[in-house]
């Protein structure tokens, strides 16, 4: 954790104290901080709109309820990103799960995004449809939030070794399709037992 | 699992370390170690590539629109809802718990009529073998009839005397039998047993001492 994140977490932590004496210009605060990236952590579970709203305000109802409760055993962001990905998991199975959607639409890139951009997830959404919703997620995680195995691991409540493990698979799927979706040959084969 | 097989030592520690070192989370001598790698080893360049590529690809916004502002309004509004949500629930809890308390004074009630009623009662219709034997009422009589007294004779003289079979036969074949009503006195009936043809022994059964 660098000193970024460390000032980072210090913050979260007076807003969850904050918000346990029920002030909710801290909630307001803390929900724009992390409402970018729950977004998109949940973009990896889902693509409707509608239940990335429902599982975000799920998330952060639970963690007005519970700011008192958080004692600091691990960074706030994992203690919310667990929560928001025990909320996705359950929104799908109310939901049913929807994976990533291997073709991307045309009306869903924002107006301004680039043309460079608009490839690079082309790219990304075609490579992470290969992978189930447990890789999707750590490779978010790990590529896109920046957590440790540790922190993946206290997130999605299972040992290292699994995460380790859905990490490497989701890794080697990757090598193998993106530079073909790029117009690349494969940088390597290889063979997995 | 296994890495590719065309790699080697390194390569695996290096496949190990890319995505720290993309998220600055490594260690400066980690890093250094990888860069130096990374120049003589033009595979894990090339993955090296890759993986900044897909670090770049997945740390662009979310492409799903969702309006932060008019969430954060519907969860402030549910906040606020809870007030009368948490009245209801907790008027539901505590009717639950007076339904809960009332049942179980109702069934510790229940339970106690119960026990009493059986406490009150006569004991069981049967005793265990470690129990001993209930006294035999007054005016029990032996009775031994004989070998060849027909099982019909042998009813039809209880039936006449008013007399049923409480216990027998014992090792001598005796049984032991009471009166069944109070039409006739236990003397009169010894003496009607004695007269009467196919009983061989007739005895009154002494109190106990």
């Amino acid at each position: 954790m660098n000193e970024a994140d460390i000032d980072a977490d210090a913050t979260d932590r007076m807003l969850l104290q904050r918000m346990s004496a029920g002030d909710r210009a801290a909630l307001a605060v803390l929900y724009r901080s992390y409402h970018g990236r729950l977004c998109r952590f949940l973009s990896r579970l889902t693509r409707r709109p509608d239940v990335i709203e429902e599982v975000i305000n799920d998330c952060f109802w639970i963690a007005w309820q519970k700011a008192g409760t958080f004692h600091g055993d691990s960074r706030v962001s994992t203690w919310i990103i667990g929560i928001a990905y025990r909320c996705g998991l359950k929104a799908l199975r109310q939901h049913g799960d929807e994976p990533v959607e291997e073709d991307m639409q045309e009306d869903r890139f924002p107006a301004h995004c680039p043309d460079e951009d608009r490839e690079l997830r082309d790219w990304l959404a075609k490579g992470l449809s290969r992978l189930s919703a447990d890789q999707r997620v750590v490779v978010e995680l790990v590529y896109g939030l920046g957590h440790t195995l540790d922190d993946v691991a206290v997130i999605m409540q299972c040992p290292v070794g699994t995460v380790k493990a859905r990490l490497f698979h989701a890794r080697v799927k990757l090598r193998n399709t993106l530079p073909a979706l790029a117009g690349e040959p494969p940088i390597r084969k290889e063979s997995m037992s | 699992m296994t890495l590719p097989t065309d790699i080697g030592k390194d390569c695996a520690r290096a496949w190990e370390a890319m995505p720290w070192s993309l998220q600055n989370s490594a260690s400066h001598e980690q890093d250094e170690w990888l860069t130096q790698h990374l120049s003589q080893c033009e595979a894990c360049r090339g993955e090296f590539e890759q993986q900044s590529r897909l670090r770049l690809a997945i740390s662009l916004p979310s492409d799903i629109p969702v309006d932060a502002d008019a969430g954060l309004r519907r969860l402030l509004a549910r906040i606020d809802a809870p007030d009368t949500h948490a009245a209801h629930s907790r008027a539901r809890t505590s009717w639950v718990t007076r339904a809960l308390v009332a049942a179980v004074l109702v069934q510790a009630i229940g339970i106690g009529v119960l026990g009493a009623r059986l406490w009150s009662e006569n004991q069981a219709d049967y005793r265990t073998l470690s129990q001993a034997a209930a006294p035999l009422p007054a005016g029990a009589i032996h009775v031994v009839p004989d070998d060849t007294m027909k099982l019909a004779d042998w009813n039809s003289l209880l039936h006449t005397l008013h007399l049923q079979v409480v216990n027998g036969p014992n090792d001598v074949g005796a049984y032991t039998v009471v009166a069944s009503g109070s039409s006739a006195m236990p003397r009169d009936t010894l003496q009607k047993l004695r007269t009467t043809h196919g009983i061989r022994l007739a005895e009154p059964v002494a109190s106990a001492p």
